[in-house]
């Protein structure tokens, strides 16, 4: 799938109008109350923004701009659309023609929202003690177990994810797709996080789950499915920090055009030049970065490098971005919410937090480089 | 082979047991409400360990230097706004030492010994990494001095008792024209406004301060007229570390908490992957590497020699290897870190690197001394020619 240019000028400027008409405005209380923001669901709906990736003539680079533009304003909302988009993704392009009749249509209008349960305790998936394993018999996915770190957890409407199927020895983990309603799946507490509050994570847990063809692509193409699904949800994520990040850049640089100290604004130091300059360099590489690996995306090739390269990247330089910018705004950079004696917003502390949760690696364990080294 | 005393090694000891008692089971809830945490200094004031720094012959325990950073890193191993409350304290006593007198040292440290608190006020909205900027001015009068101003940024603001008061008396002079004094709290025309909402050191108090006409005896300049700037500058050069040690205890908690993580996911793996292990080791390097600059300068100054450039050396350090460290530590725990203590002790880290001079200025401090020093001597042809 390809993205047109008029497509993607027409998502571009819809983007760009829905953050600043229906983000900006809100971006600071949702941080503060963290109450998820049901009704622009809808309105992402109305703006065909909340399925990109399956959207013909859109694809991948549409909805990363997207998400990287929805991140300058507030990140936690670009979180909730990556998830969500991504598991209409999911059952795009494996599900069945009956699962794509039962979800697709709603996922699309914004009448249901997805998420995606990949996470487990334990050191990999299907390792830990309470796993969720599947087990599949007549047509019939029967599971039992338990997903962590589930984004959109509790308000989403539908879940696609991956349980381990098969005997001890020769287990191969199998991608599903389920209602929220089917009997069985409880959800957990909403964790308590640092950042993107607004966007719920919590447990969700799978007692005797009967799913009837919930089964999602050939039980035999999971991991290959996980594969390509975790490096689009890495390349959404990428793109949540390249826009903080540029965002972060902007603020900090008008910061220090209006900050006098020595009897200069502090924007004529080098030192804090330098910090500016590599603040936007990072966020601007890697940005291409991300794009590129869309755009193979969207042509149809391998991405699963190149994502991995995005994702290595910005564990190196993602916090760096906040962590400059901040420090370029000094003892204003470090305020909640702004002080009486201060005219104007103080976003860079929320930022500072939300661009840590964004985690690109999930756990210890999560390693792209592996997957680079082996490449060439 | 021990390298600290038997004697220090006990104060260490019972700063782990305060710590454990009292800081790291009431931090989180604290930082999440950003409330002050008022029990600390109940909790802390039969120790007499505000006093730690003051001279015996005022009733205090007068520890040495690195006996205080030994206490400061524990503090800083439970929560640094917590620890903050109780180091800032030092900073103003830190003005009093150089430059009181006997009497302004009784009048300081007695409600210090107390269980009482003290403020150091430099900060202003037009003087923060530019310390000569602020606009706020103290007036000879026939009987003492009228400050006029305001201050902002103040650690302790809220809750200490006794006050150094940084304030122009000759607004032509410069920072020549700073002159310091004491005030207790009470004296009209003090008020203090709203707590400030950080992202970190959220429990410890951060306020403005407004001087309407402040009216203050004779007795209370410190040191003489025109000293302030320099009676800052010893002071920050001595209370800096502080900061450092906080940020080791930071750092030193960041990896033991992601150690802990990594042998619970991994239980049957003793040595998980080498990027891991490599990580891991780099947090450790990191972590003694800042301990080291900090032991190392507070030996100079008990050595009486000059330790100006270490100070911000081991403020600089010390905070620079908190942030990187708790940032590793968030990134190695994956989703896990995201909703942990480790959160914390990035948002902590990150204000360690502005507060007290930011990092920048110190890296000023350092390169002066680094460009101010005679060029090195070439290296004799001889040697060469060997």
């Amino acid at each position: 799938m390809s993205t047109s240019t008029e497509t993607l000028q027409r998502v571009r400027a819809s983007a760009v109008a829905f953050a600043d008409e229906f983000l900006e405005p809100i971006a600071a209380d949702l941080d503060r109350t963290g109450n998820f923001p049901k009704a622009l669901v809808a309105e992402l709906a109305r703006q065909r923004l909340l399925v990109l990736p399956t959207v013909k003539d859109a694809g991948f680079t549409a909805h990363v701009e997207t998400v990287q533009t929805f991140s300058k304003a507030c990140p936690a909302v670009a979180s909730i659309l990556n998830n969500h988009a991504l598991a209409a993704y999911a059952i795009y392009k494996w599900g069945t023609d009956a699962q794509k009749k039962a979800h697709s249509e709603g996922l699309a209008r914004g009448e249901t929202l997805g998420a995606i349960a990949l996470h487990e305790n334990g050191p990999a998936l299907g390792a830990g003690p309470d796993a969720l394993a599947g087990v599949l018999a007549g047509g019939k996915l029967t599971l039992n177990g338990k997903k962590v770190f589930v984004r959109n957890a509790g308000v989403a409407d539908v879940y696609v994810g991956f349980a381990s199927v098969g005997a001890a020895r020769s287990t191969s983990l199998a991608g599903f797709v389920t209602t929220a309603s089917t009997p069985g799946i409880s959800v957990g507490q909403a964790y308590e996080t640092m950042g993107l509050r607004g966007c719920p994570v919590a447990d969700v847990t799978f007692t005797n789950v009967v799913l009837e063809a919930g089964l999602l692509g050939a039980a035999a193409d999971g991991p290959d499915m996980l594969g390509e699904l975790c490096s689009a949800l890495a390349l959404g994520e990428a793109a949540q920090a390249t826009g903080i990040g540029k965002a972060a850049a902007i603020h900090a640089s008008s910061a220090a055009r209006t900050r006098i100290q020595f009897r200069n604004p502090i924007a004529v130091l080098q030192a804090v030049q330098q910090m500016l300059a590599e603040i936007a360099t990072d966020a601007h590489l890697a940005w291409l970065g991300v794009l590129h690996a869309a755009q193979l995306a969207d042509a149809g090739s391998p991405f699963g490098i190149e994502s991995a390269m995005v994702k290595s990247f910005l564990g190196r330089y993602g916090q760096k971005l906040l962590i400059d910018a901040v420090q370029v705004e000094g003892g204003m950079g470090i305020c909640e919410t702004a002080p009486p004696h201060f005219k104007g917003t103080l976003p860079l502390a929320r930022m500072f937090r939300d661009i840590a949760g964004i985690t690109l690696c999930d756990a210890p364990d999560d390693f792209p480089e592996a997957l680079i080294a082996a490449s060439f | 082979m021990n390298l600290i005393t038997p004697e220090q090694t006990a104060i260490q000891q019972a700063a782990k047991d305060f710590t454990a008692k009292h800081i790291i089971p009431n931090a989180a809830a604290y930082d999440k409400s950003g409330a002050f945490h008022a029990f600390l200094l109940e909790a802390a004031r039969p120790s007499k360990i505000f006093g730690m720094a003051i001279p015996k012959s005022f009733g205090g325990l007068e520890y040495s230097p690195l006996t205080q950073a030994l206490i400061l890193e524990e503090w800083g191993y439970g929560c640094c706004g917590m620890a903050t409350t109780l180091a800032a304290n030092v900073l103003s006593m830190e003005s009093v030492m150089l430059a009181g007198t006997d009497a302004q040292k009784k009048q300081f440290y007695t409600p210090m010994l107390n269980g009482k608190i003290g403020a150091f006020c430099l900060t202003e909205p037009t003087a923060g990494s530019d310390v000569g900027g602020g606009k706020t001015t103290a007036v000879k009068t026939a009987d003492g001095y009228t400050i006029h101003g305001s201050k902002c940024w103040i650690t302790n603001g809220g809750i200490a008792e006794v006050f150094i008061i940084f304030a122009q008396t000759d607004p032509n002079a410069g920072v020549k024209g700073i002159s310091a004094f004491i005030m207790e709290r009470g004296t009209p025309g003090f008020t203090v406004g709203d707590e400030e909402n950080k992202l970190g050191l959220r429990s410890s108090n951060t306020v403005f301060l407004s001087l309407q006409d402040v009216k203050i005896p004779a007795s209370a300049l410190l040191g003489e007229p025109g000293d302030g700037m320099k009676i800052a500058m010893q002071t920050l050069d001595l209370a800096r570390p502080a900061i450092g040690a906080l940020a080791v205890g930071l750092a030193q908690r960041a990896l033991d908490l992601c150690v802990a993580h990594v042998q619970e996911r991994f239980p049957a793996k003793p040595f998980p992957g080498q990027a891991l292990q490599f990580k891991l080791a780099d947090m450790r390097i990191q972590i003694e590497a800042a301990r080291q600059v900090l032991h190392h300068m507070m030996a100079l100054r008990e050595a009486g020699k000059p330790f100006s450039e270490e100070s911000a050396m081991a403020k600089t350090y010390g905070t620079d290897v908190a942030m990187s460290v708790a940032t590793s530590a968030m990134r190695l725990m994956g989703s896990a870190g995201y909703s942990s203590e480790v959160g914390k002790l990035m948002r902590d880290a990150k204000v360690m690197q502005i507060y007290e001079g930011t990092n920048q200025i110190q890296r000023l401090v350092v390169a002066r001394a680094v460009l101010a020093r005679p060029k090195a001597a070439a290296p004799a042809e001889k040697a060469m020619a060997k």
